[in-house]
């Protein structure tokens, strides 16, 4: 066979067992991958907002925006795009979960925020991804950290040095927290209001 | 036999990816923040650097060596995609921590380079072997190196934590320069030990 021909036939061949392969595995673990996100975001949802038995997500566009200013509303899509409510055992709601973003050091923060349908207050937030440095900015998972958030409502002011304490050596970190429970908490509560 | 054993242990110490051949430096740096996130980004890349050692030895006489380096890194993407996708979908939580490491394995130079310089060259056996002793190297080390690194920098040990919440640890340690320092360091160890141990003998 002529070397060139050989070429061509011997990384075609390589390349197509690699992707026939690959489309396999990822149809096979593609499923167990969604239920596991699904789960642990259940989980999550379950820590924060504890009074809920049921738990529904709701998708549809949190504001009116829509027809005012379409650019917008699809930022404020985005940002509010995972949404919870949760339901007691006599199917009333209870409260709602949302997922908050904010800029850290080292990529998105990602939290959940539970909150009361009552009373507005935060019952306890979660991070659900972060990339932050180990030792450092991960220190946002730590209980004494999240804590503080619990019992915050809409009228507070929710900022660093305000009512929330930074981490020491942590600063962008703790700002990322504090930047994605604000974002979307307003629309999260609009929603959840007209949901009702 | 002998000389498949030779292949197996030369990764362990004499040829140390980490401490010796100095290769790979990236993850080694990246990743040991911790003993658990070493420990796995080093069996994650020992069973890549087998499966892609055998396939590649396997393969030599057919592979053409204008193309070898296309051909290895189809293989060795093709391996780490798969290593990703399944411990995603078995193993979360380390997922979790290893997520974005994971590709690297791709562009890791160990694997290029035991393909290139062994299994491109041996039969699958030792190739096999090769690939073995080497993943277990790099593992030892970035265990080491990682478990060294929470100790000093979190205050613990395989996420078990010894000392109080709100005791000063050298967070120096938990940056990449903190890992710079401790593979100088080690690399210093090991060749006083490689020393005396010549002299000895």
């Amino acid at each position: 066979m002529n070397e060139s021909v050989r070429m061509i036939v011997v990384l075609t061949v390589i390349a197509m067992v690699s992707g026939g392969l690959l489309a396999w595995v990822n149809d096979w673990t593609g499923a167990i991958i969604s239920e596991n996100q699904l789960q642990a975001m259940m989980a999550s949802i379950q820590e924060v907002l504890p009074t809920a038995t049921r738990v529904e997500r709701l998708s549809s566009s949190p504001s009116t925006l829509v027809e005012e200013d379409p650019d917008q509303a699809r930022e404020v899509e985005q940002a509010t795009t995972e949404m919870f409510i949760g339901f007691d055992d006599n199917d009333r709601p209870v409260g709602y979960a949302f997922v908050g973003e904010g800029p850290g050091y080292g990529g998105a923060v990602r939290v959940l925020v539970g909150v009361d349908g009552a009373s507005g207050k935060i019952l306890g937030i979660s991070i659900v991804s972060h990339a932050e440095t180990p030792g450092l900015g991960s220190r946002i998972e730590e209980e004494s950290f999240r804590s503080q958030f619990v019992g915050k409502t809409l009228n507070d002011p929710i900022a660093l040095g305000r009512d929330i304490d930074a981490l020491t050596g942590a600063t962008v970190s703790s700002r990322a927290v504090v930047q994605a429970v604000r974002t979307g908490f307003e629309d999260a509560s609009i929603a959840y209001e007209r949901s009702r | 036999m002998g000389g498949l054993m030779k292949e197996f242990f030369k990764g362990l110490w004499n040829d140390n990816p980490t401490f010796r051949l100095q290769i790979g430096l990236c993850p080694v740096l990246a990743v040991t923040s911790s003993a658990l996130n070493g420990l796995g980004m080093g069996l994650a890349t020992t069973f890549v650097l087998i499966c892609s050692s055998v396939l590649i030895s396997l393969l030599k006489n057919v592979i053409p060596s204008k193309v070898r380096i296309p051909c290895y890194i189809i293989v060795i993407a093709t391996f780490s995609t798969i290593v990703d996708l399944v411990m995603h979908a078995f193993l979360p939580d380390l997922h979790r921590v290893l997520g974005i490491f994971i590709p690297l394995i791709v562009v890791n130079c160990i694997l290029m380079g035991r393909a290139e310089a062994f299994a491109s060259k041996n039969s699958v056996v030792s190739s096999a072997l090769d690939g073995l002793g080497m993943g277990l190297g790099f593992t030892w080390a970035l265990t080491l190196i990682g478990a060294i690194r929470e100790i000093l920098g979190s205050g613990s040990i395989f996420n078990h934590k010894f000392v109080a919440d709100t005791a000063a640890t050298f967070g120096f340690f938990s940056l990449p320069p903190g890992a710079f320092v401790t593979v100088g360091i080690l690399i210093a160890g090991m060749n006083i030990i490689s020393a005396r141990l010549r002299k000895a003998s």
